[in-house]
Order: C-alpha cells, then sequence, then structure tokens
C-alpha cells in the first residue's frame, strides 16, 4: 500500500483542539524538541540520529573518478535519498514519493548549494581526477521530522567522514590507505542545520492571530498541519534557504519569529554535533600517532619453551 | 504465574502438557502439533496453561493484530460502497467489511451516517484465511449495541495489541486486574471518562477536557511501551492526576 493511512477524524479534530488550549499530545511544549541522540559508527562517516521515534542513519564514501567537463576543478558531491519500507510500510522500495522527493531537494538546497562543503578540495588532478562524494541517507523509522534528522545525520556524518589521503607525482596519483596515512578531515565551510515548522492555521477570518507554529512534529502532528516551513541555517544565523510548502498563507512577521527560533536550535544542533564528535575523537584516539604506527604485537606473556 | 519462555522450533516438554479427561488438547497461537505427541513452538513467546479447558498457547509482544471472530476493535472507516464500510484495522492491511445496517436499531431509512475517517467500535463477525473480514456495530444475536458504535469525539491512541489484550482481560475473582493493568481504574478513581480498547491496538479515551484525555493516553502508552508493573502504576497515577 503506497499511501500513508490517514488519521481518523477523531485524532485530526483533537490534535487540533489540543492545539488550541496550548498542549501537544506527548505534552512538550511548542518549540520542544524530542529527545536527540547522536552516535557514531566505528568507521569514519557514519551517523546515526534519533529525534524520539525517529531515526536515520547517514553513511559517506567516496571514490575517485573524472570531474564533470564543465567543472574542472571541483570534486563531486552527491546527496542520496532512501525511504524503505523498514521506516514506515508507507514507503515503497524503487517508487518515488513525494516525501523523498522533498527531502532529497531540500537537503541538495540546504547543504549542497550553499557551499557546505567545499568541493574544490575534493579536486586531485584538474580535469581529469577527482573524488566522488557520496552520502547516503537511510529512514530506519518514520515518525516525524525527517527533514530535521536527515540534515544533522548528514552534518554529522560529513563532519565526521575522513577521506583518504592523495600524493600526486606529475601525472601519477597514490591513494593512500587508511593503514598508510593518516586520512584527512572534509573541508567544511560552515554548518547549515535544518528546521522545521509545521503551521496550524488556527485564526478566524475576522481575528489577526498568527497561527501556530510546531518545532518537531511527530508524524499525526505532521499529517494534521495545513503547511510547513523549511528554513536551514548556520549558529551564526545565515540563511541558506527557506522553503514553504502547502497552500496557506503565513505572514512576514511570524516567518521572522521562526527565523529566530530558529536560530536558537540551530545553535543547539551546532553544539551536539560538535560535542559528540569531540567524545567520538576520545574514544577513538588510541594514544596518538606514535601507539599507531607501533609495529609491536601484544604477547601473551608465557614461559619460554624448554 | 512463572512463564517459560519458548524460542521458534523449540519443543514443548511432555510434562507441562495439560491432562484432560478426554484426552485431547488445544493449541493455540504460536504452536504446532507434530503427530505422534510433539508440540513445536513457531514463535518467540511465553507459555501460557489453561489446566482447565487443556488448552496452551504462546503469548507475544510484537507483530501485528490479526483479526478473530468475537473480538472488539476499534475500526477507521476507509471508504463507503453500496451498503457496506470498508474499514480498516490496522494500516496497511486489507480492509474489513461493516454492513451499514449492522448497528443497533438500524433501518434501511435510519442508519448512523458515517464518513471516511470516523471511528467505529466494533465486533469481529466473521473472518477466514480466504475472505474479507467482517465486522458489525452491534451483537447480531440480540440486536444491542452492547457499547458498540460509532465512536465520537475523544481520541484514539495506539498501543501494542498484546497490551490491548491485557487490558481486556478484566478483574479475576481476587478483584485483582488479570492482565496487571491498573491505570484505568486508579485513574476511573479521580476523573470522569470514557474508553473503548481495541484489539487491534488502538485505545479511544474521551473524557470532558482536552488535558484529561491525553494523560489518560499518555498513562496507557507510557505503560505498554515502558512495561510498568502494577506499583509502577499506581505511582505515575498519582503523580500524573496532580497535575488535572
Amino acid at each position: 500500500m503506497p499511501r500513508e493511512q490517514e488519521p481518523s477524524t477523531n485524532e485530526h479534530d483533537f490534535v487540533l483542539s489540543a492545539l488550541q488550549e496550548n498542549l501537544r499530545l506527548d505534552s512538550r511544549p511548542f518549540q520542544q524538541f524530542r529527545p536527540i541522540s547522536l552516535a557514531f559508527g566505528d568507521e569514519y562517516g557514519v551517523a546515526d540520529v534519533r529525534i524520539g521515534k525517529t531515526r536515520v542513519l547517514a553513511k559517506v564514501s567516496c571514490e575517485v573518478t573524472a570531474p564533470y567537463t564543465d567543472r574542472k576543478f571541483d570534486g563531486i558531491f552527491t546527496i542520496s535519498t532512501e525511504l524503505s519500507p523498514m521506516g514506515s510500510p508507507a514507503f515503497e522500495v524503487g517508487r518515488q514519493d513525494q516525501t523523498e522527493l522533498l527531502l532529497s531537494r531540500l537537503l541538495e538546497k540546504a547543504i549542497r548549494r550553499s557551499g557546505a562543503l567545499d568541493t574544490e578540495s575534493l579536486c586531485i588532478i584538474a580535469g581529469a581526477k577527482c573524488f566522488h562524494l557520496r552520502a547516503d541517507l537511510h529512514v530506519l523509522d518514520h515518525d516525524g521530522n525527517l527533514v530535521d534528522a536527515s540534515c544533522l545525520a548528514l552534518i554529522a556524518a560529513l563532519l565526521h567522514f575522513r577521506r583518504p589521503d592523495v600524493e600526486v607525482r606529475g601525472e601519477e596519483v597514490t591513494v593512500f590507505s587508511i593503514r598508510e596515512r593518516e586520512p584527512v578531515r572534509l573541508t567544511i565551510q560552515h554548518l547549515p542545520f535544518c528546521v522545521t515548522f509545521s503551521y496550524y492555521n488556527t485564526s478566524s477570518t475576522t481575528s489577526a492571530e498568527p497561527g501556530i507554529f510546531l518545532q518537531d512534529a511527530t508524524l499525526l502532528e505532521e499529517q494534521c498541519r495545513d503547511g510547513e516551513i523549511v528554513i536551514s541555517m548556520n549558529r551564526f544565523g545565515e540563511v541558506c534557504q527557506i522553503a514553504k510548502y502547502g497552500g496557506t498563507p503565513v505572514d512576514g512577521l511570524s516567518l521572522l519569529t521562526c527565523t529566530n527560533a530558529a536560530l536558537e536550535t540551530a545553535k543547539r544542533f551546532d553544539k551536539l554535533v560538535k560535542e559528540k564528535l569531540a567524545e567520538d575523537e576520545k574514544v577513538k584516539d588510541r594514544g596518538g600517532l606514535m601507539a599507531e604506527l607501533s609495529a609491536e604485537n601484544e604477547r601473551p606473556m608465557e614461559p619460554p619453551p624448554g | 504465574m512463572a512463564s517459560t519462555i519458548f524460542l521458534p522450533g523449540e519443543q514443548v516438554p511432555s510434562e507441562v502438557l495439560p491432562r484432560s479427561k478426554k484426552g485431547t488438547l488445544t493449541l493455540g497461537p504460536g504452536l504446532r502439533h507434530i503427530p505422534p505427541a510433539t508440540v513445536l513452538a513457531t514463535t518467540l513467546g511465553s507459555l501460557h496453561i489453561d489446566h482447565k479447558k487443556a488448552a496452551l498457547w504462546l503469548e507475544h509482544e510484537n507483530g501485528r493484530y490479526q483479526p478473530a471472530v468475537g473480538d472488539l476493535v476499534i475500526a477507521q472507516i476507509h471508504h463507503s460502497s453500496v451498503d457496506t464500510w470498508h474499514c480498516s484495522l490496522t494500516p496497511h492491511t486489507s480492509l474489513a467489511l461493516l454492513n451499514q445496517l449492522a448497528f443497533e436499531s438500524a433501518s434501511r431509512k435510519n442508519r448512523p451516517n458515517l464518513k471516511s475517517g470516523d471511528l467505529v467500535y466494533a465486533r469481529v463477525s466473521r473472518c477466514s484465511k480466504w475472505d474479507d473480514v467482517e465486522i458489525e456495530g452491534f451483537n447480531s444475536a440480540t440486536g444491542k449495541a452492547e457499547g458498540m458504535g460509532p465512536l465520537k469525539g475523544g481520541m484514539a491512541f495506539g498501543i501494542s495489541p498484546a497490551f490491548a489484550r491485557r487490558l481486556m482481560m478484566g478483574t479475576g475473582k481476587d478483584g485483582l486486574a488479570k492482565g496487571g493493568v491498573v491505570v484505568l481504574d486508579e485513574v476511573g478513581e479521580k476523573v470522569k471518562f470514557e474508553v473503548a480498547v481495541g484489539r487491534n491496538g488502538r485505545v479511544w479515551v474521551d473524557s470532558g477536557s482536552v488535558k484529561t484525555t491525553i494523560t489518560v493516553g499518555r498513562l496507557l502508552q507510557s505503560a505498554d511501551e515502558e512495561k510498568w508493573d502494577v506499583e509502577r502504576q499506581r505511582k505515575e497515577v498519582k503523580k500524573a492526576l496532580r497535575d488535572v
């Protein structure tokens, strides 16, 4: 069945009437996120983000290819999203639906087009060889707010990723494996984060009430909303993109309020990612380069034979 | 009662099999008889035995709801055809049929007007492997609603089918809840609300205020997800009711 089951009229009406009374079903304030957890994999470039019951896994990998002929000095960076039936029975394999399309387009706008990743640093030999960086996003569990979770996972994975070191001698390129040489971090210019606001048009035609904005809506809340606004922003408050979906008009002032709220959230995400990265680095650090380089094996303490 | 956990393929030891006068056994879900005298588990679950009926079955937490005759369910109207409504019991499964006249004192001229998305508390009247499941909004034997019918207002919360079953077990002779769920009883002592439990993993709660409804729903959901024991349930209910 390709379509998500719509919530019943009872649920729909109840969610709206609860919002009118400033209540959410999970008794969160309107601007609060569900608990967020961010974990990194053993490999470089794997990040696992959970926001409440939503779970997204991002994996960054790279290979050496020829660059596009019209962009000789740039490496290639592609983002691919996959909504598998594991996330929700409404997702089908091999069929792009609206959610997936919007998600990949938003990420493209927020991360690729905002120049978060310096693609020029992925170039090895101009016009001949470059790195093709590929980010795969897997939605493992879908309970709303996919965009924020995916964006967070992607940024975290990019920061965590190290590409193999290369050496160029004339036309010859040597790519060193992780064992031979310490891999290199990517050059990330800034960290854009997506923050989604679900909009509920509660105002009647006469009153000038702006309506209700929710952050981190659950799946049910998403299904009941009138519109959504996705704001991508880094911690300096630089807006990378604003997208508004779902027909209903939103007045300018509320949009400004949203941007301010988005800045708070972006700062929080930024802090979270950096904290977790530092933690992960500490765990992975096995006593510096000298310990890594040591060829000595651990030997069992056995008495010599004889 | 200490229950034993069985893994798929594991054999139920012959000592634990109940003995009946007739020498027959009744096997419930999750068990399979392999002649002459082997009983195997086909799924992961804990073994439950009813010695009086010489019946045994496995109970498990996972999986989606499988309809069975007599189950009370909360169905959601999907669409309507000539004189039936097609309702979904669980998302992304084939729809169940509900006759438009299968309600208390319903006639051709006077029948409930239900639209797509409305909820109905109904009973599974027929189900087979090869046919669509049929449900009814009244007890067809007596013609009485017996609490069934369209659900207006309120909120439907999702719970696991296993928890829904526990909620519906009722109280035993000793006055204790058989399923080990006391949330509803405890809340009911303090505040007024209506509730309908569907075996398909949905609870419908309605009280006058939005806040109370949310509180009851949240309590049920957390009791299910976090597997609260009776003591914990009592404590949490007390805590939650302080704010209402």
